[in-house]
């Protein structure tokens, strides 16, 4: 069943340091959630807040506005930063096992195994121990651990880390899948153009409270303007460093990269730009999440 | 006998075809052995411990090697005294009546059997005794002649029959010497020992001093052996962070009560199948070793080795989740294990000089060393039940303590990564 997962207050220290301040958000249904920050922001300890691995000093978390107890969370899937898998288990029996702490029967589990060791494409590795596997195998093997039980809320402590574009692929293939068929996915990452292809909403936090949050087509036309504007008669972009309300950010190649400021209409860029000499490029881009997460973090 | 060897090769077959049923793939997972009705998340995760360990070869090479052991300590003895060969005892000239009578009486003094031959020469029995042929021989009723010179601490059966001999001679030569008459001579070659009344009751020696022993190795390997086991599994869980993963899924305490419990099993289930081995392996060869006190003995071994593992279980728990890596784990395990050396060591003493003093008698009472101290009383048929029963419920009392503490550290420390914890830190820290 479809649900909203929300944080509410969130706060935990560690000594001096405050891991999570008062840290409030909502992860919809049915959506591909990137949640972001750079190291030490809290994200591992939110997750874990989440799971009930450490105890909050303040704050809540509920699933459809019921507070998040343990049979609650036995209807979410983890998967931790640092993978927690037996290294002398057999594959197979991994995930099955897995599957069963979530309340399948023993068939079930095993009918889920086996579904998405073969979807995830190691389903010639059931009869191997997950220490003879690669980082990228075990990476898979522990996604599988975490879908095994079809858990209604995914949560994913860099799931990306250390694929291969290939494995990206994969792993980015069932998120949009899964979401897609109501799950609702939450994961961390420092890859931020994955994030951005893959991701509905996005959530930066730092130092253990919320910086900005929205879809990642808000994110990427709010602020300011940008254009990318080529002529050919002034290749040093002079045409433009005297309209008010702009600022030449970058020259290059004849591109000149141009911040406009609030109250700037791009239209009268463009004619400012004709009346220097011939307009062979006029863009207006978007801003990379890369450039939203610095903004947001700095 | 022939009932034993069926009966173990009856368990070793179902215990391979066990195996390979779980190792072939299959449409549905069987529910986890004799669990099957029990699925709670503590039955799960004993059933994966149970699972884990008996598909590693060093229980299963261990058990066989244990057997192994057991059977060649019962059936060596009974073989050795079904099949004992005599002595060849060879002559050179005439043997007396007397000597004759003092060889026999000399042979069942050492409990030997022998068979006299005679020899034409001293030079031929020299010769046969170089070859083999001969064991000792006696030389115109003067001289002993053996191949090695027998050592004083020898106590094999021909070296106490050639000592028992050459005194015997050795004193009817000084009886013959003394001139008295063959009667005179006779009486005093077969007179009768003193009576001896011992003020106390003797040593609890073989066979219930043999049953102790054997309780007392398998009570401290065991302990030992699967103490370590829930010592490293805890580690190793923590270490592969998969800890974390279970955690996020079922309650500390159930992870830990499943994986003692799974363990538990796995070593009761060895020891009854190496008791139940013993006693049927001495039952089936007729072995002396189940007389007496021995069979109470084994039973409050068994009895204790499950008292002690629901003790040290806990402790060891606790500890292996304050470390994550091999160097922290072996410098952990010696100082858990001092109260178990300590115990063991203790025991063996006491069974070795056959009685218990003050200080053992105190340690039965003491939940660490009870496993050991309680068996060995009850062997030397020196506690009452209601004693035995005393001390058993305050091993339990204890257990229920130690479990909860441990229980407690376990919840604070399993999630600690990087550095060792410390209790200290346990204790001042009132939250995860």
């Amino acid at each position: 069943m479809p649900g909203v997962l929300e944080l509410q207050g969130l706060s935990r220290s560690f000594g001096a340091i405050h891991a999570l301040d008062d840290l409030s958000f909502t992860v919809p249904a049915s959506k591909v959630v990137g949640f972001l920050g750079p190291n030490g922001a809290g994200k591992t300890t939110t997750m874990r807040a989440i799971f009930g691995l450490l105890d909050l000093s303040a704050g809540a978390v509920t699933w459809n506005g019921l507070p998040v107890d343990q049979a609650i969370r036995r209807r979410f899937g983890y998967m931790p930063e640092e993978r927690g898998l037996y290294p002398g288990m057999l594959v197979g029996e991994q995930v099955e096992y897995l599957g069963r702490l979530h309340d399948m029967s023993a068939a079930a589990a095993f009918a889920a195994a086996t579904t998405w060791l073969e979807r995830l494409g190691i389903a010639d590795r059931t009869r191997s121990k997950v220490e003879t596997l690669s980082h990228g195998n075990q990476q898979r093997v522990q996604l599988a651990g975490a879908l095994a039980h079809s858990p209604e809320m995914l949560i994913l402590d860099e799931p990306l880390a250390g694929l291969d574009p290939l494995g990206i692929d994969a792993i980015g293939g069932v998120l949009r899948d899964l979401a897609s068929s109501g799950t609702c996915v939450l994961f961390s990452s420092h890859q931020l153009d994955q994030v951005e292809d893959l991701c509905d909403e996005v959530i930066i936090i730092d130092r253990g409270h919320l910086v900005i949050a929205g879809t990642v087509d808000e994110l990427a036309t709010s602020g300011s303007s940008r254009l990318v504007v080529r002529v050919d008669e002034d290749r040093d972009g002079n045409w433009a460093r005297a309209l008010p309300g702009v600022t030449v950010s970058e020259v290059t190649g004849g591109e000149a990269r141009l911040v406009l400021g609030d109250e700037m209409d791009p239209q009268l860029v463009l004619r400012a730009a004709m009346r220097a000499g011939t307009v062979s490029e006029f863009v207006v881009e978007r801003r990379r999440l890369s450039e939203v997460f610095r903004e947001a973090v700095v | 006998m022939k009932y034993a060897v069926i009966g173990i090769v009856v368990a070793l077959v179902a215990i391979r075809v066990w195996l390979r049923r779980r190792r072939r793939p299959r449409a549905s997972v069987p529910s986890p052995l004799w669990l099957g009705p029990l699925t709670s998340d503590i039955a799960m995760i004993s059933a994966r411990e149970i699972r884990e360990r008996l598909r590693g070869r060093v229980l299963r090479i261990g058990t066989v090697i244990i057997l192994g052991i057991i059977a060649a300590a019962i059936v060596i003895p009974v073989l050795d005294k079904s099949t004992s060969t005599p002595e060849h005892v060879g002559f050179v000239g005439h043997v007396t009546r007397l000597q004759s009578q003092l060889i026999a009486a000399s042979a069942s003094e050492a409990g030997a059997s022998y068979r006299m031959i005679p020899e034409a020469s001293k030079g031929e029995a020299r010769s046969k005794l170089q070859s083999g042929q001969l064991d000792l021989a006696l030389v115109n009723g003067e001289l002993l002649m053996v191949q090695t010179a027998i050592s004083p601490t020898d106590s094999s059966t021909n070296a106490l029959f050639v000592q028992a001999l050459a005194r015997n001679l050795g004193v009817a030569r000084a009886i013959a010497a003394a001139g008295i008459s063959r009667s005179q001579a006779s009486a005093v070659l077969s007179a009768k020992p003193l009576t001896v009344i011992a003020l106390a009751k003797g040593s609890a020696k073989s066979p219930v001093h043999s049953v102790s022993i054997f309780g007392l190795v398998i009570v401290f390997v065991m302990l030992t052996q699967y103490n370590t086991w829930i010592l490293m599994g805890v580690m190793e869980e923590k270490s592969s962070r998969v800890v974390e993963v279970l955690l996020a899924a079922v309650r500390p305490m159930q992870l830990l009560a499943g994986k003692v419990l799974g363990i538990g099993m796995v070593a009761f289930a060895q020891a009854t199948l190496i008791l139940g081995f013993a006693l049927l392996l001495g039952n089936a060869v007729g072995s002396s070793f189940l007389h007496g006190t021995a069979p109470a003995t084994l039973a409050a071994t068994f009895l204790w080795l499950v008292l002690g593992y629901a003790f040290y279980c806990w402790v060891y728990a606790a500890a292996g989740s304050t470390v994550e890596r091999q160097d922290q784990v072996q410098s952990l395990a010696f100082p858990l294990s001092i109260p178990i050396i300590f115990g063991y060591v203790t025991a063996i003493t006491t069974v070795s000089t056959g009685s218990a003093s003050g200080l053992f008698k105190v340690l039965a009472y003491l939940p660490p060393t009870a496993p050991f101290a309680m068996p060995v009383l009850v062997g030397f048929g020196e506690v009452t039940w209601w004693e035995f029963a005393a001390s058993a419920i305050v091993s339990v009392a204890s257990t229920v303590l130690v479990a909860r503490l441990a229980s407690d550290i376990y919840r604070r420390a399993i999630l600690q990564t990087g550095q060792r914890v410390r209790l200290r830190e346990l204790v001042s820290r009132g939250s995860r």
